[in-house]
């Protein structure tokens, strides 16, 4: 079953997430913060990876991303980042627009509250493009 | 220099002139009638003075001078030829000495073309042939005034016109905004010292607009300024980048004579307000995304329970239940510590200053706390000298201050910890320290404490709920009684954080 890892310092939203997600068959793993996240990329190899934006600083997720994909093996993993910060936050990218999702190494931007069944939809989505590419 | 002077007050040579016509009918018209006989000498006096003039008589050039040193007339009737001082000569001398005031009119029973062309030459006003009639004497006179008012008039406008140029330029140099005026050929034609310190550079001659202001923007529409429809000039107000600064600059056109001459650009600071709009905004951002978390975790929470997936285990939905109640109340707490702030920046909470004792406020905290001490056998203890502790405060300030620390120390605290308030003098101030023994700190983490919605996010902290807004309220409410606030911590030692208070005796 697909393994799916979220990053996030909200450990409600963690456990809500989580326990929608097991419940739909997928195998979770949640971190609270940037370093556990990694740990946890690099020990498991996810399919697939959801995380925040802000988290210890306002460019935490970013810094994530960034390494994320320098671990071997999850240069193509597909990242979606779920933020509560505005669309522009006075940071100088815009984070709903291409060249800023680019420029940050995720594949897609998702303003919280994210629903449920919204996220279902996306990793479905992902999970089955990168399974046509494998 | 020149273009830049304020519109003075509305002194023009036609209104100088105007009003030096007007006064020839209130003041009479001194004349001085200068000729060897006497018959003609009185005889000009009569006709004059019965027109309403003031005369005075000299025989010969030199007795003539005398008098204009001594009573200055307006008008001198001087014949062409004279024994002793020739005319010619006593004009010349009349124009060096008394020109400002006195206008020569050359008399002449020789109608030549050639005289009236040399005296003219020498600064004689007027030539009159005699003999002439009355009507044509007074005429004469009449219009030689008239010239020497207007003259000194001009004079006299021309110098208040210099002393305003002067002071313009005094006004300009002094002001606390830059100018800069550029020509119609968009070169930079004056700077003021304040402008010159905004922008960062010199003034000097041949400079160009890309010189002074290199921004696109600024420059287009410095531009269409300039070129503006003098009837229907345009004004522009945009903000620039300065040196380190950011400024405002207002574009008016400069018109000269109804044409398009330039524009002027005055540049104000506004490095401040900008700064200050900028915080704004990211408190506002701040202040959306510490709204949205909780609410993403409730929302989720609800959305998990709705699916029914848990229907089976009525205990994980209570807790998850629980969870929501915690976030909502959580959120209701951000939403009054927002409301507070803003209404102390407003300037709306009502504050009274009041003696009072730091101990007793501290121990009523202490004692609202202790149900929520007690629920994790957090042992709260309160040390002070004996006596009482005099501040004078506002007794909401103190609560505020006291409840957010104590609030912390418990909230961050292990269970079957302590917390421990010691009150202590520290010189002129009380030195009260809140003690924990939590999850504390490190040095990173401990950064930016006080800084609004900072809040220090690890494993230890995950479950704890706050608004990141306490301490940036302690830091506020101290600021306004010059104590201060401080934090010492070490990670799974414990924190102690730090107020001070000026003491009252």
């Amino acid at each position: 079953m697909a393994r799916i890892l979220i990053v996030d310092d909200d450990t409600d939203l963690l456990e809500g997430q989580r326990l929608f997600l097991e419940k739909h068959g997928y195998t979770v793993q949640t971190a609270l913060t940037i370093e556990d996240g990694l740990a946890r990329a690099r020990e498991s190899a996810p399919d697939m990876i959801i995380a925040d934006l802000m988290m210890e600083h306002y460019d935490s997720g970013f810094v994530f991303c960034k390494k994320v994909r320098e671990l071997p093996g999850l240069e193509k993993v597909p990242i979606v980042m779920q933020t509560a910060a505005p669309r522009k936050m006075g940071f100088t990218f815009d984070t709903g627009a291409s060249s800023g999702r680019e420029w940050m190494k995720v594949d897609e931007m998702l303003t919280k509250p994210v629903p449920l069944e919204h996220l279902l939809g996306k990793i479905e989505q992902y999970l089955s493009s990168k399974a046509r590419h494998d | 220099m020149t273009e830049s002077g304020p519109a003075v007050r509305p002194l023009p040579g036609d209104l100088a002139i105007a009003a030096a016509i007007a006064g020839l009918d209130r003041e009479p018209i001194r004349v001085l009638v200068i000729d060897v006989e006497e018959g003609m000498r009185e005889g000009l006096r009569r006709i004059l003075e019965r027109r309403g003039c003031m005369v005075c008589t000299a025989a010969d050039g030199e007795s003539a001078l005398r008098l204009l040193a001594d009573s200055p007339c307006e008008v001198a009737l001087v014949p062409l030829s004279m024994p002793g001082m020739e005319g010619s000569a006593l004009t010349e001398q009349i124009i060096r000495r008394f020109g400002g005031r006195t206008v020569v009119v050359i008399t002449s029973a020789r109608a030549s073309v050639e005289a009236a062309v040399e005296v003219t030459r020498q600064g004689a006003f007027d030539f009159l042939v005699r003999p002439s009639s009355p009507q044509n004497l007074i005429c004469v006179v009449e219009r030689a005034a008239q010239q020497g008012r207007m003259v000194r008039e001009r004079e006299k406008y021309l110098s208040e016109l210099a002393g305003e140029r002067n002071l313009s330029k005094q006004m300009i140099n002094s002001m606390h905004e830059g100018v800069v005026v550029l020509n119609i050929r968009r070169e930079p034609v004056l700077m003021n010292p304040r402008a010159e310190h905004f922008l960062g550079t010199h003034f000097r001659d041949g400079m160009s607009l890309p010189d002074l202001f290199p921004d696109l923007d600024t420059a287009a529409a410095i531009e269409a300024v300039i070129d503006s429809a003098p009837d229907r000039p345009e004004c522009r107000i945009l903000q620039l980048s300065g040196s380190q600064r950011r400024l405002q600059g207002s574009i008016s056109p400069l018109l000269r004579d109804g044409e398009a001459g330039g524009a002027i650009v005055v540049l104000s600071d506004v490095t401040e307000n900008w700064k200050a709009e900028q915080d704004k905004n990211m408190f506002v951002s701040m202040v959306a995304h510490e709204l949205k978390s909780p609410l993403s975790a409730i929302i989720n929470y609800l959305n998990v329970i709705l699916t029914g997936m848990f229907d089976d285990n009525p205990a994980k939905v209570r807790e998850m239940l629980e969870r929501c109640k915690v976030r909502g109340e959580a959120l209701l707490d951000l939403v009054r510590d927002l409301l507070y702030i803003n209404s102390r920046e407003v300037g709306k909470v009502e504050r009274t200053i009041e003696p009072l004792d730091l101990k007793l406020v501290i121990a009523s905290q202490v004692e609202f706390f202790k149900v929520q001490a007690d629920k994790r056998r957090i042992c709260m203890r309160l040390e002070a000298p004996e006596g009482p502790c005099m501040v004078k405060a506002d007794r909401g300030d103190l609560d505020r201050v006291f409840m957010n620390l104590i609030s912390n120390g418990i909230k961050y605290n292990r269970d079957k910890g302590s917390l421990t308030v010691r009150i202590s003098e520290a010189g002129p101030a009380w030195e009260i320290a809140v003690v924990d023994t939590g999850v504390g700190m490190s040095d990173a983490e401990q950064a930016g404490i006080f800084q609004e919605f900072y809040r220090v996010k690890n494993h230890k902290t995950s479950g704890i709920t706050g608004t990141g807004l306490g301490l940036a309220t302690v830091r506020r409410v101290l600021a306004g009684y010059s104590g201060r606030a401080v934090v010492q911590s070490r990670p799974d030692a414990g924190s102690t954080f730090t107020v001070t208070f000026p003491r009252e005796s």
